[in-house]
């Protein structure tokens, strides 16, 4: 008997055997009450279980729709609380990628590419001039900053990321506290040192540090992490490691920022050097 | 031709032994005694497995009609004896077994290979036809108690039906 003959006779008593099997529990099922409700929860097992399986394939397969949803539905919650608080979050405009809230521009922004392993890192981010977006505009998270913009391109532009050890950001302990200037450590995903926070202040381990807003390029009271130990450098300040909130590793979703006001600022800035 | 007549009516008449034990004796709950996977597994092993599973399938709805049963209970429980029965017999008697057609008896092949084959089928028969009769509503211990006592019961009543079956294809 050939191969092919053998699995073809295999599969027909197997069919057979399917289609006899079926035909008695057919007839045990309609006379035994138990059997009946014995059988009728089985099939409802293996619906459920085999429409349970599909669902979760699909749900799978959305994932990524889901998650471009959520975002935009983040941004714009997150856009209604700067802008008035928690009243705010009835009727605003759920379609728009921008808003401008406060004397700053927010544009929602994909990472195309993420440089995290070098010392100099950066982001793509996949908006460019052709939607507002300008030179030292900022990126930040609701968990912290990113990058700021170097270079613009038509649809994408070039962010240097914080973790990058000539990058500097105006923050703060607390939402009234000391101003320092804070940057990358060089060393951990995380880790980052506040600096030039003056000696006489009281500090206490596991304070929030925000954004001061004393740039044009990032907005005030964006958390940024939380202080750590401290030393005092020189007599005179202290160096704060703070613990960043933002996992710079999984950053998928970003927010591009600009202060309307930057170029007022600069030139006054500008002015006051000459 | 004589000896397929022979074989056929003693076949129906245990068939009508079957239905006999299932109306007039009371075992109780714990055991329950069935020759027919014995049957099965003697009737001539020249049918292909098709046939096999339909003469298993028209056996078990008669029991099940003309005894005190549920409808479909002994069907559905003696068709897997029969889908299997000459994968059993290849594994313990050799395929020349199954290809040639030729048959099995204790003589030929030894009373542990046939009682093996007997208590795999018995095995079969009893698993589904315990699981299937309590329908999810009596204790996994009873059923494996009245599992093993049918089980030493049926092989005991079927080693003479064996014998008698296989006796004359010598």
């Amino acid at each position: 008997m050939s191969g092919r003959t053998h699995i073809f006779r295999i599969i027909i008593n197997a069919a057979v055997f399917i289609i006899l099997e079926v035909a008695a529990l057919v007839m045990l099922t309609h006379n035994g009450e138990m059997q009946n409700i014995w059988i009728s929860k089985g099939i409802h097992n293996v619906q459920s279980f085999l429409w349970g399986g599909a669902e979760n394939i699909w749900s799978y397969f959305t994932l990524r729709r889901q998650n471009d949803e959520l975002a935009r539905e983040n941004f714009r919650l997150t856009n209604a609380l700067r802008r008035y608080g928690p009243e705010a979050l009835r009727g605003t405009d759920s379609d728009s990628d921008s808003a401008v809230i406060g004397g700053y521009r927010y544009v929602m922004a994909d990472a195309v590419k993420v440089s995290n392993n070098k010392q100099h890192n950066y982001l793509i981010l996949n908006k460019g001039y052709e939607d507002g977006i300008e030179e030292l505009s900022g990126v930040v998270t609701n968990s912290g900053v990113i990058g700021i913009i170097d270079a613009i391109g038509r649809h994408y532009s070039y962010a240097r990321s914080f973790k990058n050890s000539g990058m500097v950001v105006s923050a703060r302990i607390g939402k009234e506290g000391p101003v320092g200037e804070i940057m990358w450590d060089g060393m951990s995903s995380n880790g980052a040192v506040l600096r030039e926070i003056p000696h006489h202040i009281v500090l206490h381990q596991g304070d929030t540090v925000y954004t001061s807003g004393f740039s044009a390029i990032f907005p005030p009271d964006i958390p940024l992490g939380t202080t750590g130990e401290a030393t005092v450098v020189n007599g005179s300040t202290y160096n704060i490691k703070v613990t960043l909130f933002e996992d710079f590793s999984s950053i998928r979703y970003v927010t591009i920022v600009s202060n309307i006001d930057k170029e007022e600022i600069q030139e006054l800035e500008n002015a006051d050097e000459d | 031709m004589k000896t397929d007549r022979n074989f056929t009516l003693t076949y129906i008449l245990l068939v009508i032994a079957q239905i006999l034990i299932c109306n007039f004796i009371n075992t109780g709950p714990y055991v329950f005694l069935s020759i027919l996977p014995a049957a099965v597994l003697c009737l001539p092993l020249g049918i292909p497995t098709i046939l096999l599973m339909i003469i298993a399938a028209v056996t078990g709805l008669a029991v099940d009609w003309l005894a005190e049963g549920i409808t479909g209970l002994n069907m559905a429980a003696l068709i897997p004896v029969a889908f299997m029965r000459n994968l059993t017999v290849s594994l313990l008697f050799g395929e020349e077994h199954v290809d040639r057609g030729e048959g099995f008896s204790m003589k030929k092949n030894g009373v542990v290979k046939v009682s093996v084959a007997i208590l795999v089928c018995q095995a079969v028969f009893l698993a589904i036809y315990i699981i299937a009769d309590g329908a999810g509503t009596r204790p996994f211990l009873f059923n494996l108690i009245k599992f093993a006592i049918s089980l030493v019961c049926g092989y005991l009543i079927s080693l003479p039906v064996v014998n008698m079956l296989t006796s004359d294809k010598k």
